[in-house]
């Protein structure tokens, strides 16, 4: 990637610095900056129309859509699920609707001794079942509850919070998935509440989240079945934030 | 008990985990879990048999009696055909 000025530089380096590597290979080539009398910020790549947005929130969103997009094109093999995932030995996968408290209840776990691998992607290889980093900075929609206050280095833009250094390790070798965990967020509820569930229920969910089913055998079904018939689904209802990730975290303790 | 020969429409796609059964439908991008029961029903819905045989074999292999087979039997078949699962053009 490429960077012509200090804005963008800081801003891509928020988001995406945990998966900065050297350049040996390149299977991407972005350049981006700002340019214009407006400052625009612009994304561009060798054959495709720039990509424009009119301010830092906007600008991330376009380059995270376009990555995700990509990656998905240049890694056909592996099934990508638009899910969290933390590890705790194993892989968790975090799946929600988008706004179901994904990185709220990702930032939380970070601090109940969960190592983080992504925010947004699970690339999973369905012959391992091994899910594969993808370190994109915490970015999370509003301010988490005071029991888990954002660090000062927190970069903020019209968008979101994106939080660097996060409490937990970062993840960043393809980790054994572990478990399957389908979010509800609901802020009138009493307590969390987590039950098991059937493959086929957590398989026909699974694949309701799947970003790339159609580069898969089966229409992708044979994927999100093989991933969910392997270890543990729940349902988990979440709602205080300390609650839930104890509830979490005794759930997905080992058994004696 | 109704003599339709209940068919699977063939362009959906299935698979069996677990005694329960994912059916996926992309042209109405709609996927579906069916219970161990509606699995059953599901795989049995082939062309051949009526509701009344699937209803009997159904008795026979949850060891139902034959009123609570029908009707399950027949909450399914509607079911399906609500969610448009099956071939319309059926015997």
């Amino acid at each position: 990637m490429r960077c012509a000025e200090s804005t963008t530089y800081g801003l891509v380096t928020a988001a995406y610095g945990e998966m900065q590597d050297d350049a040996s290979t390149i299977d991407l080539d972005y350049s981006v900056g700002q340019n214009g009398a407006d400052a625009a910020f612009y994304i561009t790549r060798p054959g495709q129309k720039a990509l424009k947005a009119s301010d830092n929130g906007t600008f991330l969103a376009l380059f995270d859509k376009d990555i995700a997009i990509e990656l998905q094109k240049l890694r056909r093999d592996l099934f990508f699920v638009h899910a969290a995932v933390l590890t705790r030995g194993e892989a968790v996968m975090l799946v929600a609707k988008p706004g179901g408290g994904k990185s709220t209840l990702t930032w939380a776990l970070l601090h109940h001794g969960f190592g983080f691998l992504s925010d947004e992607l699970a690339p999973v290889d369905l012959g391992t079942l091994e899910v594969h980093p993808y370190p994109r900075t915490l970015a999370l929609k509003r301010e988490p509850p005071g029991s888990y206050p954002l660090p000062r280095r927190t970069v903020t833009t019209s968008r979101s919070l994106h939080v660097r250094n996060v409490p937990g390790s970062v993840v960043k070798a393809p980790t054994p998935l572990g478990a399957v965990v389908f979010l509800n967020y609901d802020p009138d509820a009493t307590a969390p509440k987590i039950r098991r569930l059937t493959p086929a229920e957590a398989g026909a969910r699974l694949y309701a989240n799947a970003l790339n089913p159609l580069a898969h055998a089966g229409s992708g079904l044979d994927g999100a079945v093989r991933i969910t018939a392997a270890q543990p689904c729940y349902e988990l209802v979440s709602t205080d934030l300390p609650a839930t990730c104890a509830l979490l975290a005794r759930t997905l303790e080992p058994s004696e | 008990m109704s003599e339709d020969h209940p068919k699977r429409r063939s362009d959906i796609s299935a698979r069996v985990v677990a005694d329960e059964t994912v059916v996926l439908d992309l042209g109405a991008a709609q996927i579906h879990q069916l219970n161990a029961t509606a699995s059953f029903i599901w795989n049995r819905c082939d062309g051949h048999n009526t509701a009344g045989e699937i209803a009997e074999k159904l008795a026979d292999s949850f060891d139902v009696d034959s009123e609570t087979a029908c009707q399950a039997v027949q909450t399914a078949l509607r079911r399906f055909d609500e969610l448009r699962l099956l071939d319309s053009a059926r015997e």
